[in-house]
Formats: C-alpha cells, structure tokens, sequence
C-alpha cells in the first residue's frame, strides 16, 4: 500500500450523481406555532458545492441543522422528509444518528470559535477526531485548510487565534473525520475578500477531489455565484419585516476641523509576552465615519476592544472628546462609557440568553436615562422597527431569532444608549446584502441627524470604500497606511494595503 | 429600578404553572415530605414523650410503626422528629448555595476577588466537616441548632464556591457580559441580572447536593448529640436511641433512616426537574 500523499482516502460512497441528502417539503415549526422553514427543498451530490442563501430569518441554519438531525430545541419537524445517505434522520434512534454524525456527516457551525475547547492546543483538537492516526497528519490537515503550521500554531489554544484561524481550525476538525457531507454554516462571514475566496475555493476544491457533498448557506451573493455548484433559495417564511432604504451615501461630513472626538495614542496592548497592538494610533473627527481593515489576526478587535474599556493597554492613551479614558475594565464613568458602544463580532453570543430583546434593548435606555420610563417599551418598538426587526421581536429570547436577526438586535441596543462614537466590529457580516444595506443607511442617517461618529471594523473592501470616509489599514498590529479612504484605496503604499486590495504586490528584493 | 417587562417573580410563577406534568410529578414528592414535616409536629396522634406501649413493642393498630425504647410511638416521634431537620437543611443549602453563586459570581467578574476567595476555600476545605462541627458546637454550647446551622454553611461554602466560581467564568467572558460591562452597568447588575440567571442549572444541581449534604451533617450532628436533646424527637436521635433494639422493633430505626434517605432523593429530583430547558442557552451544536 502506497502512502498516498491524499489525505483523504476517497470515500466509498454511492456512484457518482446519486444524491447523498435529500430534502424535501420540509417544514419546521416552533413550539409557539412559528415557521422557520417552509416547504423547504435541497438535493446534494458527491463532488458538488451547495449553496444555501436568502434572507437572514430565512432558516438557512434550520435547514441545515435539520440534515444532521439535530433540530434547534423547541422545534419539530410538522412536514417533509430528510434522507440522508438514505435513512431518514430525524426518525433514526440516537445511537445510529451518532455513527452517522461521527462518520459521514461533519457540521461547522457559524460561531465554529465556541465549538472549540478553549483549554486544548490546536494540534489535540485537531488529532483528536482524525481518522488517520500518523504524526504528520496534523500539519497536513492545517495545510489542506490552508493554515500552514509556522511550529507555534499548532501548539497554541483557541483563545491566541483570530476569527479567521478559528474558523480554519474547526474546518480541519471537520476534515480529519473524513466525512462524506460536509455542511458549513457561514463559513465565509467576516473574512476579508482574499482569504473569502481562499475558503470558498477550498471547499469547491474538497467536493471535487474528495468526491464530498458540501452545503454551505452565505448571503454573500457575489461568492454564491462565483463558486457554487447549485444554489438553494430560500425566502423567509414570514413578510419579511420593512426596512428603511434611503437613497445613496450621503456625502460625507468632509475633513472636520474640530478636536477628534475620538483619539488613540501610541496604544501598546500585549497577551501575556505577545504584542498584539504596537504603538497604534488613530484620530477620528466628531460625525465621520472611521474604517478599519486589514487581515484576519491584525488586531482590530484588539483596538476596539481597548476604546470602548475591556481591554486594559500596556501604554498609550485614549481620549474621548477630548477626555483621557482608561482602556481596562475599570475605572470609567458611566457617562464615559456610554459615550462609545460597541457591536461585537458574534452576534450568538452578543445577547444573554435568559432575557427577551425588549429587555436588552430597554436597558441601555433606563440605565443612561435616555427616556422617561412610560416611554421605554414605545422607544423600543421603535428601535427595532428601525434596525428592520418586527416589534414584536421585544418579547423573544435570543435562541428564538436568528443570527443576522440577533445581530440587528445588538446594533439596536447599542443606538439605545445613543453613543457619540458607534464601533462596528463586522456587524454586516452575518448579514444578508439587503439587510447590511439598510443598517449602514441607518447609521448614515444617524451620523446626519446626530453628528454620531461611526468606526467601522470590516473585511467588506466594497463596503469600507462605500460607507467610510477615512481608513486605517492595520498590519500585525501597527498603522501601516491612513488617510481619506478614497485615496489610501487609490494608491495604496504598504505592501498590506495592497495585498488586502487583491493588487500584485510590489516586489521589492535587494 | 423597576425590572423590566416580563421578568421577576410574576413570570417564575406562571412558569411554574405552566410547566408540564412531568415537571410537577418530580416536584411533588419533595413537596409533600417537605409539608409532611412540617405539619408533623400537630398531627402526630400521641404526645412524644409519653410511653404508649411496652418498649420495643411491635407495630400494634394504636402504634403501626411499634414502640421505641421507651415505649413511645414511633410514628408520632417520626411525624415530630423531621420538622428541625428539614427547616435547618433547607437554611443550610439555601444560605450556602445562594453565598456560594454571589462570591463566585463576583469573582468571575472581578478576578482579584477570585483569588482570594479561592485561597480562601482551599485554607477551608483541609477542615473535616465532622470535627468542624464539634469545634463550633463545642466552643459554642448554647449554640444549639444555630451553632449547627452556623458550622455547616462555613464548612459547605468552601466546596460551592469553587464550583459555583468556575461555572461563572465562562459566562462572564461572554459576549453579553461584556457589553453589559462596557455599556457601564455595576457590579451589582452584572452579578444579578447577567450572571446569576444563566447558572440557574447549575445553582439548582448544587442547591441539591448541599442540601444532602447538610441533612448528612445536621445528621450527624443530631446522632453525636449536638444539638436537640433527649426527650426531643429527631430522626438522627431516634436512629441513635434505638439502634439497640434493632432487632425487636426494626421499624424504630428503619422508619427515620427511610425519612431521611427519602428526603435527600426526593429534593435532588426536585431541583433537576426544575433546572430550565437548555432553549434559553446560546445553543452551539456537534
């Protein structure tokens, strides 16, 4: 037996063109009686990408859960079949429903971060689930999700890895099963263009060579169309709810020449003896809109977690307003904090389980007296009316709305404490065109109506070039290029910039 | 402040009407020992301290579980005997639980509270909670069941709040947590309203392991003579007193030992039948 440089030995599945999931007429229902999947169809084959799109609420992730046979609680199947490899999962006994999960099906979900055990290095959570038992089959694995393994990674924990890597961590988890359907949830949202393509070619790579069925769901038309195979629409199962569509970008503010309403000097941020962020510096002027990009692991998050004061700083300095802050979790005043919120990266874990929406949101209103109490559940409607939610949604738990829909909620409870300084930390990634659309209309309106300045942390090139007036491209945590936005993007002069924007770079060798 | 819309105890209460039956099959038997325990002392049907039978006598129709050493009747000392027990266990698990989830919680939040509250309960823990016991009981004589009381909570604290404290870390690195904390709540809150409602599983599984273990050390207590006194009726004192009759009346020491087995059970499946479905968790699967 030849050692084969495959990894994946191909699986012994049916003929090729046999359909390995079929779904059809399905329909999920919630216990109140709320559809989340209406009459839902999907075929998948060996050697092809499924692509699943439609509107955030649309049960994109229902459909897909529903083919692992794992339904969210609280929701039953009322019609329809699911045959997956030709056993009906929803009806199968625990045990055999395991084995398949265990062999043939591999699920990652669209927070694959908090699937990983924070207390295990990348090279155990990756062995741990990998049929192939050789020694290099670590490093083959982490190359195959193009990961290269530089001999640190491999032995550091989930916490010391940016979104992207974590992401790539759980796709070779996924692997090392060798499953025969492989189903992503969102593998795509909040990666920068070129490792988007990279991910989505990956998997069009792994179904035709490995002979797999992925289905993967993505609102991103543009990388729908480019790599997927067949595509499955699905549209929501209720009216979808209205939202305000302003025409155009309204122009921008232009360079304001009052005090920066938000400014970051020399900011130094280290875990443990890592730098994370190197003398970083940023001035944002009172009404504009910031936009920071660069790769996955540059220390965005990092940033902003040190402006809104969660994540204490070496050295450096941040003022608001001219006001010096603190940048750990003590130490500001309430009206410090109120000045700048934050919208968080991962809407699944952005809003506590135990408490409705219109509690959420509510409170930021009580807490900084932004209305009489009489008002608040009318203030609420209100909010979420304009991040495109239905009122009604005040009276539901996080686990009842979907991702895209708990991500309006936290942009809704973040416009509640009515802040100066709004910082985006990917918030139109989780979202649908259409509905990311609307929520920078929105914060456009508020920048006019309010002068609110906006930073906007985003992979989304297109949407940085759109909606931002200055930018700041970071690289391994430092400043390497700002300025206008239209110009940095026009002529970019570090070698990130250009990489990001997909430009050759500019081979300079002594 | 006023809670918002929807929470408090009015929304508990409909829950708990509304919860299924099997909810309230799990519940019941706790309910109804609990109850019985405590309206025992008014409808045990003879005095306790007045022989109705010859000592050890067997179970006659005036006395179904038979005569205790004295010739009392076990059945009324039995519906006598539970109501301190029950009372100080349940102020027990209450108080060391309800301590251990608010200490833990804070010292998720605030890490240097952690610490120390953690340094604290490993000192703690090298103390057997037997000889605990009878240090408190004895430097403190007229402590009586409070002295009891007072022991048990120190020396369960300890245990709770290591599990309680590493149950909370992870939600107070939360996303929800904090925003909570940059959108400039108080300690207070964050404990109350973020943290503490979202380890109700957790608190209610430790709420029934300490109250077993608190019905093990008043027990213990009792049988060890510390605490009610002869001729007041206890189930540890009954179990101590008629050991040496085992054999003529075995209902004198069956009797309170089945009580107290029965009690430990029947509370556990209370409070994992009331833990709340895991709908409400942030659900991530496979």
């Amino acid at each position: 037996m030849s050692h084969s440089h495959d990894r994946y030995a191909k699986p012994q599945g049916p003929p090729d063109g046999t359909p390995v999931v079929i779904v059809r007429g399905l329909t999920v229902t919630a216990q109140d009686g709320r559809l989340l999947l209406r009459d839902a169809a999907l075929t998948l084959r060996p050697g092809r990408l499924t692509a699943l799109t439609g509107p955030s609420g649309a049960g994109k992730t229902t459909l897909l859960r529903a083919v692992t046979g794992l339904l969210p609680p609280g929701t039953h199947r009322t019609a329809g079949q699911i045959d997956v490899l030709g056993q009906d999962v929803l009806a199968l006994p625990e045990r055999d429903l395991r084995t398949m999960r265990g062999r043939h099906l591999a699920y990652v979900g669209q927070d694959p971060g908090s699937g990983l055990n924070p207390r295990m290095r990348v090279r155990s959570l990756v062995r741990e689930l990998a049929v192939d038992k050789s020694s290099d089959i670590v490093g083959a694995l982490l190359a195959e999700v193009r990961l290269p393994d530089d001999g640190r990674l491999a032995a550091r924990r989930p916490g010391a890895l940016s979104g992207g890597q974590q992401r790539r961590v759980a796709l070779a988890r996924a692997l090392a099963r060798r499953p025969k359907i492989l189903l992503l949830d969102e593998p795509t949202a909040g990666l920068h263009p070129g490792l988007r393509d990279e991910v989505a070619e990956l998997l069009g790579h792994l179904a035709r060579e490995h002979r797999l069925a992925v289905a993967f769901s993505c609102h991103d038309p543009e990388v729908v169309e480019r790599f997927a195979d067949d595509v499955v629409v699905l549209d929501a199962p209720v009216p979808r709810p209205r939202t305000r569509v302003t025409g155009g970008v309204p122009a921008p503010c232009g360079e304001a020449d009052g005090p920066p309403v938000l400014e970051v000097r020399d900011l130094h941020v280290e875990f443990g003896d890592a730098p994370v962020l190197t003398g970083v510096g940023l001035r944002v002027a009172p009404g504009s809109v910031e936009g920071i990009v660069g790769v996955s692991g540059s220390g965005k998050t990092t940033l902003a977690r040190a402006v809104v004061g969660l994540q204490r700083a070496a050295s450096g300095a941040v003022h608001l307003s001219g006001t010096q802050v603190r940048t750990g979790p003590r130490g500001r005043t309430r009206e410090q904090r109120r000045q700048v919120q934050l919208v968080t990266q991962n809407p699944l874990g952005a809003l506590n389980p135990s408490r409705t929406i219109g509690a959420a949101v509510g409170r930021p209103l009580r807490l900084h007296r932004r209305c009489a109490a009489r008002h608040v559940s009318e203030r609420v409607a209100d909010l979420l009316e304009q991040v495109g939610l239905p009122p009604a949604f005040a009276d539901r738990y996080p686990h009842e709305l979907s991702g895209g829909q708990r991500q309006r909620a936290a942009v809704a409870r973040a416009l509640a404490a009515d802040p100066e300084v709004l910082i985006c930390d990917e918030i139109t990634s989780a979202l649908d065109p259409d509905t990311g659309a609307a929520i920078m209309d929105l914060l456009a309106g508020l920048r006019e109506r309010r002068g609110m300045t906006v930073v906007l942390i985003s992979h989304d090139l297109r949407l940085v070039a759109d909606r931002t007036d200055t930018v700041t491209v970071l690289d391994a945590g430092r400043v390497v290029e700002s300025g206008p936005t239209a110009e940095v993007f026009a002529a970019p002069e570090h070698a990130a910039t250009r990489a990001l924007l997909g430009m050759p770079t500019a081979v300079r060798r002594s | 402040m006023r809670p918002a819309r929807g929470e408090g105890p009015e929304r508990a209460v409909s829950a708990a009407l509304r919860a299924p039956l099997g909810t309230l099959v799990k519940v019941l038997p706790a309910l109804l020992l609990v109850t019985l325990a405590l309206v025992g002392p008014w409808i045990a049907p003879h005095a306790i301290d007045t022989p109705v039978t010859a000592p050890y006598a067997a179970p006659v129709g005036d006395a179904p579980l038979g005569g205790d050493q004295l010739g009392r009747d076990v059945l009324s000392r039995l519906l006598a005997g539970g109501r301190e027990l029950v009372l100080s266990s349940l102020l027990v698990a209450v108080l060391v639980t309800g301590t251990a989830a608010v200490l833990g919680a804070v010292g998720a939040v605030r890490p240097w509270v952690g610490r120390l509250v953690e340094r604290t309960a490993d000192v703690l823990m090298l103390l057997p909670a037997v000889l605990g016991i009878l240090l408190v009981t004895l430097s403190w004589p007229g402590g009586g069941r409070l002295a009891v009381v007072a022991a048990a909570v120190v020396l369960g604290v300890p245990y709770a709040v290591r599990l309680a404290g590493g149950a909370a870390a992870p939600i107070a690195a939360t996303g929800y947590v904090e925003a909570a904390a940059a959108g400039g709540e108080r300690l207070r809150y964050l404990v109350v309203r973020e943290i503490l409602p979202n380890l109700r599983s957790t608190l209610l599984a430790l709420f029934g392991l300490r109250f077993v273990a608190a019905v093990y050390l008043v027990a213990t207590a009792g049988f060890l003579q510390v605490g009610p006194q002869p001729p007041a009726a206890d189930w540890a004192l009954m179990i101590r007193e008629n050991s040496a009759g085992i054999l003529l009346n075995p209902w004198a020491v069956v009797a309170p030992s089945a009580a107290v087995g029965l009690l430990a059970l029947s509370v556990n499946l209370a409070a994992s039948a009331l833990a709340p479905q895991t709908g409400r968790k942030a659900v991530t699967v496979l």
